[in-house]
């Protein structure tokens, strides 16, 4: 997809871009067994993903703070051809993982179907240009193909987001695609056989109701990987710092970084909340009707750095994180206010070095 | 490394090391093998070459004087010791174990310094003893790791397959290796020892000193007996032992520090036997120190070394479509290749274990590890139970339970099989009192499990079988208590009989030994329970032991059991605890006036079953004594009226005169609402037929003031509650049906507030109704 955009004017730049240097820097030192059409090994992927030193002195960036094991699963059967499922709760970096890996492996990451209950099997396939096709008849001119098709035809990584809100007949047109690789175009009574390198990341929720379930006909083709929320505190902490980290630099927020203590306090009323129990297990709590994901901690971080940049002093403080949080907290009007006042109450309130964090939030309720 | 000895260091359980073992052992043709094991057992080993017996085996190592300290040594066909037991013993070469007796190493568990008994004795009784610390455990998986290998073992077939030439330098590699290891490591390797050998970090930290006291004190007797070898001119010895320890073996030289090390140990008699094993327990900690991941794979790696991914995953997608989880042979291939490029992203030339089980749960169950634990068990661990020739030396206890299980068809199997017992078929019945023997033994091998609908009858005993290996040690320790199974439970009720505290326990082992059918144990336990229960003052416990008896007189006939030996009990029981009642049931509180009024309820039960008239007329007067009791709990009086008016002991009008007594005005409401409760017990079949009981109810419950119904209404509530639905509706349906005509009635003669008698009706039906969840059938209420 051309950009349309000057590039470095872009709200974001896509994964290929953002990493540039690092992609390159890791390709200079590859000098392992790639797969046809794989811009880098698969050992290289899973390196460029989870970060580290390379002999050539370059810091690779994490991408994916956790299990080395479901990169190294996620990467393998990339390369056996098999489709990828990310399955997970809504802000593991289903999508941030898929972007990468796309990236990583085919150099783009933008061939991308985000699955909606209204998408139709013309995202998958192909549609028509329909001035052209009432001119000239069906010709491979007229025909618009998506972006699974021109990722078939480059040998490159598609992806599709939220593949169980696509309706289950739409979803089933993927399995001749999958197993078969190839693309039945009727009307021009030619297919579209997937060049070497092809293969789709699927990403889907697994806790959400009203999605509509894959045929197991469809799930044979993919291997699953479950993103889990992340384990420790330490890990959580550092997912979100590293995250707001370049979140502020890709929006040019101004202001200081902020500091590790202020995450270390969201993630831990994340966390709490989410487990339903204060961390050294001693009270019980009850969980708001929100995920509470890592993705969400991000959010509250940055747009906490931006109110202080923009309406503080530039230090980040409790009472610029305090909106984002509570409002992150209740998305129930009615049961999550309860409670997050039983919580304010019974764990914010006791806390030592947190009396500014509970003050700042009692005023907005 | 001193001429003719050869050390063989071998990781315990690994297929790699008993393969290049074998191969070794038949090169060198050594004229005597030393391996690490338990010298109590060297007349054993032997045995090993008899056809018939069939690994998972172990060596059961116990101290005579207490046989639940025991050590157990399992062996795999694929343990590379076992490899080494079966060269000599098919070479005819001379064998030996040549680790530190167990003789000292129990004895020094028993008699443990004070501070570390509790940590000592529990890990004993467990039958683990003390781990070696985690590094001398697996030594060689540090290693592995750092070669960027996660499974021991494939790191080990690469490091031998690849190296196809002399098996020799293998080990001479490994040697080299830990040498290296044993010196850098050794100071860390004592500070991460055995965290799970003792809960406080006290215990622990005596532990960690011990350990390597132990250590030091093993390698000394394996030198010595290696110099004792050389001693009786051997001159190619080989010797095979855990690789942590080849390096201490090298010096022989040692001689006077290790006999200052081996001096004065303490020393205790010790028995040893060979016993089955099974692959799950094989997975446990033992006394070759670590348990092992998968058995079953560890079996596989033995048995070929080609294919085995595809065996591995085929094994594990037929288990899951015996769990109804539908996998295709299309789901193994794919599986398979996805290890493969598992192995080879993490730089591994071959899939290991852990690659293959990564891929099984993102191919075949779609990442959710759940499903995979369904068949986790049957897939690492198998359910093979090794196999001992009956001829081989067994405690008294295990021979008798062989020759029984044998008698009574009943197989001692690794998984779990559901026998229904028909009492009637003395077949059945015997299995049924071996079972209860062992039970009684601490041999849990069959646990009763609940009767479905199909095997009702008092004559069906349904049973869940399942034997586990480790019960042998409880086989070991109760032959102490006698040569037959029947002998040895005996023994061992009258022993908990003698430290029995309460009579409920003494019942409850009266239940058992005459379930067993174990006629001697009955005598003395008929003495306790009447010494106890003259001496119990507490009725509580009488009233306790009631209704197990009563049941043991009950069944007792089905099973053959002699019962007459439960009459003469309850003939002391019966009338002490009627004696005891009255005075016990006076000024208890609210909770103790419930516990009582269960026991009262229980005891009815147990009484009226055993139908015995004597025993009925002296409970009914004791009953009367409580009813007219006006200092007793209102609940208990209401009750004992009960059970009298439901055995005809007061007629109607008697009963219409207690009741009136006990609802009149001048009683307190709180009182009376309890006295109800009691009366009624839990049932409202009496206020449906009785007409004029349920009116003397409706009129009381009009009479009291606004002030004492809001007191009384709670425990009207919850005695209403807890009838069924139908008779709480049938009880509205009849005062609504009788309250209507009356209320037209009275407002004709008298000077009556109908509106006020409406409302009355209307709370009434509101109550009887109280938690009903249907408004249908309210309005239909309302309706009539």
């Amino acid at each position: 997809m051309k950009t349309t955009a000057p590039m470095n004017n872009s709200l974001r730049e896509p994964a290929e871009t953002q990493f540039a240097e690092e992609l390159a820097a890791i390709a200079a030192i590859d000098d392992r067994q790639k797969p046809p059409n794989w811009k880098l090994s698969p050992w290289a992927v899973v390196t460029y993903l989870l970060g580290g030193k390379l002999s050539n002195g370059v810091t690779i960036t994490p991408k994916y703070v956790g299990q080395k094991r479901l990169m190294e699963i996620a990467v393998a059967t990339l390369a056996t051809d098999r489709a990828l499922l990310l399955l997970g709760l809504p802000g593991t970096a289903k999508s941030w993982v898929s972007e990468h890996l796309a990236a990583a492996i085919s150099g783009d990451s933008t061939l991308l179907v985000q699955g909606t209950a209204g998408t139709g099997e013309e995202s998958i396939r192909y549609s028509w240009n329909y001035a052209l096709l009432l001119a000239n008849g069906p010709s491979r001119q007229a025909l618009v193909a998506s972006p699974v098709m021109r990722a078939m035809e480059l040998g490159t990584i598609s992806r599709l987001e939220e593949l169980t809100r696509v309706p289950a007949d739409v979803q089933d047109t993927l399995i001749t695609i999958l197993s078969e690789k190839t693309l039945p175009i009727p009307e021009l009574s030619v297919e579209t056989r997937a060049q070497k390198g092809f293969n789709m990341i699927a990403t889907a929720n697994n806790r959400d109701r009203g999605v509509n379930e894959m045929s197991s006909a469809l799930k044979r083709r993919f291997n699953t990987v479950i993103l889990p929320t992340p384990e420790t505190l330490d890990e959580e902490v550092s997912i979100v710092q590293m995250r707001v980290a370049s979140l502020g630099r890709a929006l040019e927020l101004p202001g200081e970084q902020p500091a590790l203590a202020e995450i270390r306090r969201v993630v831990t009323v994340f966390r709490e909340l989410r487990d339903g129990k204060t961390l050294d297990g001693k009270a019980k709590l009850k969980s708001p009707s929100g995920t509470l994901s890592p993705a969400e901690a991000i959010s509250v971080m940055s747009s906490g750095i931006a109110l202080a940049s923009h309406f503080g002093n530039g230090t980040l403080s409790a009472n610029d994180v305090a909106s984002g949080l509570v409002g992150a907290v209740i998305k129930d009007p009615t049961q999550d206010v309860v409670v997050w006042r039983e919580y304010l109450e019974t764990v914010v309130k006791e806390r030592d070095g947190w009396k500014d964090l509970y003050r700042a939030c009692r005023e907005l309720l | 490394m001193t001429e003719g000895v050869h050390l063989f260091g071998i990781r315990h359980h690994g297929p790699g090391s008993a393969r290049s073992l074998a191969r070794a052992l038949a090169k060198l043709k050594p004229d005597i093998v030393l391996i690490e094991g338990p010298p109590d057992a060297n007349d054993l080993i032997e045995l090993a070459k008899h056809a018939e017996i069939e690994p998972p085996v172990a060596l059961l190592v116990y101290a005579l004087d207490s046989p639940r300290s025991a050590v157990l040594y399992p062996f795999a066909t694929y343990s590379p010791e076992w490899q080494a037991i079966q060269y000599a013993l098919k070479t005819k070469t001379p064998v030996r174990f040549i680790d530190l007796p167990q003789a000292h190493r129990l004895a020094k568990d028993a008699t443990p310094t004070s501070e570390t008994a509790e940590g000592a004795t529990e890990a004993q009784s467990d039958s683990i003893p003390e781990a070696e610390s985690s590094f001398a455990n697996d030594p060689l998986q540090p290693l592995a790791i750092a070669a960027g290998y996660s499974d021991t073992e494939r790191w080990w077939n690469d490091l031998v397959e690849a190296r196809s030439g002399d098996d020799n330098d293998v080990f001479a590699a490994v040697h080299e290796m830990m040498t290296v290891a044993r010196e850098t490591l050794s100071s860390d390797s004592n500070s991460d020892a055995s965290p799970d050998s003792s809960s406080t970090n006290n215990v622990s930290a005596i532990n960690q000193v011990a350990d390597t006291l132990v250590e030091r004190q093993r390698e000394a007797f394996m030198r010595k007996c290696i110099r004792d070898a050389q001693g009786e001119t051997f001159t190619n010895i080989a010797v095979v032992c855990g690789a942590f320890h080849t390096p201490a073996l090298v010096d022989l030289s040692t001689h006077k520090a290790d006999q200052a090390i081996l001096k004065s140990l303490p020393k205790t008699k010790t028995g040893a036997a060979w016993v089955p094993w099974s692959y799950e327990r094989l997975s446990y900690y033992s006394g070759y120190g670590a348990g092992i991941e998968s058995p079953v794979w560890y079996e596989l790696l033995w048995h070929r070394s080609v294919a085995l991914g595809a065996e591995w995953l085929t094994r594990a997608a037929r288990l899951l479509r015996e769990e109804d989880i539908p996998i295709s042979s299309a789901h193994v291939i794919e599986a398979c290749r996805l290890a493969e490029s598992l192995a080879s992203l993490r730089a591994r030339p071959v899939p290991g274990l852990v690659e293959y089980n990564d891929a099984a749960l993102a191919v075949m169950v779609n990442g959710d590890a759940l499903n995979m634990q369904l068949i986790a068990r049957r897939w690492h661990f198998g359910d093979r139970l090794g196999k001992i020739p009956e001829s081989f030396p067994a405690s008294p206890l295990q021979q008798n339970l062989a020759a029984e299980q044998k008698r009574l068809r009943i197989p001692a199997k690794a998984e779990d099989k559901t026998y229904d017992l028909d009492l009637r078929e003395n077949n059945d019945r015997e299995r049924s009192h071996l079972l209860r023997r062992l039970r009684i033994l601490d041999v849990e091998w069959g646990t009763p499990a609940a009767t479905t609908a199909s095997q009702r009858g008092t004559f069906h005993e349904v049973w869940q079988l399942r034997w586990q290996p480790e019960f042998v040690i409880a086989l070991v320790a109760g032959s102490r208590l006698g040569h037959t199974i029947a002998q040895a439970a005996t023994s061992a009720i009258v022993e908990q009989a003698v430290n029995a505290k309460s009579l409920r326990q003494l019942v409850e082992l009266l239940e058992n030994g005459l379930f067993a059918d174990l006629p001697d144990a009955i005598q003395p336990l008929v003495l306790a329970i009447e010494n106890q229960s003259a001496t119990a003052a507490d009725i509580t416990q009488l009233l306790d032991a009631l209704p197990p008896l009563v049941n043991v007189k009950r069944y007792g006939n089905v099973r053959n059991t002699d019962v007459e030996l439960v009459d003469e009990i309850l003939q002391g029981l019966v009338p002490r605890m009627l004696i005891a009642l009255p005075g016990a049931a006076t000024g208890l509180d609210d909770e103790a006036t419930h516990a009582l009024w269960e026991q009262l309820k229980s005891a009815q039960q147990s009484l009226s079953v055993l139908g015995d008239e004597a025993y009925l007329n002296d409970w009914h007067t004791t009953l009367g004594k409580l009813a007219d009791n006006e200092s007793l709990a209102a609940l208990l009086a209401g009750y004992a009226t009960r059970v009298l008016y439901d055995a005809h002991k007061i007629d109607q009008e008697n009963l219409r005169t207690r009741l009136s007594l006990a609802l009149s005005v001048g009683n307190d409401p709180l009182r009376a609402s309890a006295w109800i409760e009691g009366f009624l017990a839990g049932s409202g079949t009496l206020l449906v037929h009785d007409e004029t009981l349920r009116r003397a109810l409706d009129e009381w419950l009009s009479s009291v003031s606004d002030d004492h119904f809001t007191q009384a209404l709670p425990l009207l509530r919850r005695t209403f509650a807890h009838f069924p639905f139908p008779e709480r509706r049938q009880i509205g349906q009849q005062i609504g049906r009788r309250n209507q005509p009356v209320a037209a009635k009275a407002t004709q003669t008298l000077d009556f507030d109908a509106e006020a008698a409406a409302t009355m009706t209307n709370l009434l039906l509101t109550i009887w109704q109280a938690p009903s969840s249907s408004p249908a059938s309210n309005d239909k209420e309302s309706s009539q």
